[in-house]
């Protein structure tokens, strides 16, 4: 990773809320990739993403954003991050208009041609109440304003969840677009991997509060894999290569950490590609043993 | 820090068209008390009041004048009270979250919220000093000086109430801007009970106990340091608002989210 800047740095931080913790998260998103932040409702995402947005502070560790550590005197760093939250957020009796107007005196870069441009091409309304919006509506408004004010970080959290297949598609595109420019990252949350396998470089699992796999999404899903094979057949299987496995009438269904070399070993079973979700779910269930 | 003022005001939209009548009606009303008073109904009753044996005093006839008033020249400063809603909206809308991932400090979010109400109190404020150099061209119940006293009273303790419900509402947190509203009126009377209590004591053992009745003194010393002792209540609204603040500032900073 020599050479490559660090967009978002979490080192070993700590939130513990008594009933939940954040244990020890630590992982990092580069410049210019798309980092899905994979994990079930409840894994610690969102509260990550209050974190690194300073909205709640640490217990320990340290969180660093272009650089700079992350802590109340520091909200300038936000003047290039943009946000969309699972909820839209603004009051409902706001229009566009009314929107530009507040966020003109807020971001110093406020783009107000571009943000009209983007409602235009989202075809929002600029003088309908945003409460009469539907949720698709919402959250493209949500991204028009993230994407007006030049943001170089883009941080999402279930952007695209209850959103029917076509807009999660038109949303997917508009990130595509956004991180065609090299210094643009995004790291976006959510439990639907189909879009992260779409759009993601990295990845990164969160369960029960801490991270369980994170990487490259090319080389995890290269790596891994689902072995089947008979009942009998799988004691001869290492268990240092499964990472979970799940019984059924036809035999035995496992998550693999290592597909090429499981295939190697054992010729005779069926070894196929993990999907993200696959992988998801292995890891989630091998946490509860 | 300027665009969440303006997002405040546009959430204060709908109440401050209900202030710009109440500061209509308050002139309408006043001016037509005053015109009463020196040509009209009032003028007679206060006439009749001084004929009828009943002890009241030239000075107690023009304070019964006054007191009126001065109650109609409150409504503009209280009606702020109500604005206390856009806590109630931002917590109704979320606002809270996008709020806080803008590029604004904390310091700056919760001074906003001071600069929306305490701003709007001095437009009530201000509507009541014209209110008041109009009235005392037209009436001699209250000078200019008395009117400007009372005003500055009345916004002082608007300003401290306000400062306390804003307190309370980020101690409490979103959704109960009502038990902030009653600990900020119950905050206020405690205070006056603990530091007028040997008044009040000597005050209700010479009615209730020595049964001396109500004497009219007693009655207009409070319209009289309302009229002469402006200044004390400014000053303690301004020890109370940076108190707050300070407060608001230290709480949101531990609890976060809540403004």
């Amino acid at each position: 990773m020599d050479g490559i800047n660090n967009v978002i740095e979490l080192d070993n931080v700590t939130k513990d809320y008594g009933d939940f913790k954040l244990d020890g998260i630590t992982f990092s998103v580069p410049e210019g990739s798309v980092c899905g932040f994979i994990g079930q409702n409840g894994a610690g995402k969102t509260t990550t993403i209050k974190l690194i947005l300073d909205m709640i502070g640490k217990d320990s560790g340290e969180i660093r954003v272009f650089g700079e550590s992350v802590c109340k005197n520091n909200a300038g760093i936000r003047e290039n991050i943009g946000v969309v939250f699972d909820e839209m957020g603004f009051h409902e009796f706001m229009t566009g208009r009314d929107i530009s107007i507040m966020m003109k005196n807020i971001y110093k870069n406020w783009d107000e041609k571009a943000f009209f441009d983007y409602l235009k091409r989202f075809s929002l309304p600029s003088r309908k109440k945003c409460g009469a919006f539907s949720r698709g509506m919402r959250m493209k408004l949500q991204i028009a304003v993230a994407l007006s004010h030049n943001a170089k970080l883009l941080i999402m959290d279930e952007p695209t969840s209850g959103l029917d297949p076509v807009v999660r598609n038109e949303m997917i595109n508009i990130f595509r677009e956004f991180v065609v420019e090299e210094d643009h990252t995004i790291l976006l949350s959510s439990h639907i991997t189909g879009d992260l396998e779409k759009l993601a470089d990295e990845v990164v699992f969160i369960d029960g509060g801490r991270i369980i796999l994170a990487g490259n999404k090319d080389e995890l899903l290269e790596k891994h894999g689902i072995l089947k094979c008979k009942k009998d057949d799988f004691g001869k299987i290492s268990r240092s290569l499964i990472i979970s496995e799940d019984y059924n009438e036809y035999g035995v269904q496992a998550l693999v950490n290592d597909r090429y070399s499981a295939n190697q070993l054992y010729p005779e079973t069926i070894i196929e590609p993990a999907p993200l979700e696959d992988i998801m779910i292995g890891y989630v269930n091998a946490g509860k043993g | 820090m300027k665009g969440l003022v303006i997002k405040d005001i546009m959430c204060l939209k709908k109440q401050l068209t209900t202030f710009a009548f109440v500061i209509a009606g308050v002139v309408i009303v006043s001016v037509m008390y005053v015109l009463s008073t020196r040509f009209g109904n009032l003028a007679k009753v206060g006439v009749a009041l001084l004929d009828e044996n009943n002890n009241m005093s030239e000075i107690d006839v023009k304070n019964l004048g006054s007191m009126a008033l001065v109650l109609f020249m409150f409504l503009p400063i209280v009606s702020v009270g109500d604005m206390i809603n856009v806590f109630m909206a931002d917590g109704k809308a979320g606002f809270v979250k996008v709020s806080a991932s803008f590029p604004v400090p904390l310091k700056n979010r919760l001074l906003a919220r001071f600069i929306t109400i305490f701003s709007l109190l001095g437009i009530g404020a201000l509507a009541d000093i014209l209110l008041a150099g109009m009235l005392c061209m037209l009436t001699d119940i209250m000078s200019f000086g008395e009117f400007f006293g009372v005003i500055i009273s009345v916004s002082s303790l608007m300003c401290i109430y306000s400062a306390l419900v804003i307190l309370f509402c980020i101690m409490l947190g979103y959704g109960k801007e009502q038990y902030a509203q009653c600990f900020s009126l119950l905050s206020m009377v405690a205070a006056f009970i603990i530091v007028r209590f040997k008044d009040l004591k000597s005050v209700f053992i010479r009615i209730f106990i020595e049964e001396h009745g109500f004497d009219s003194d007693t009655f207009w010393q409070p319209l009289d340091f309302f009229k002469e002792k402006g200044y004390v209540f400014f000053f303690i609204a301004v020890f109370v608002m940076i108190l707050s603040y300070m407060i608001s500032l230290n709480i949101a900073e531990r609890k976060r989210g809540v403004i």
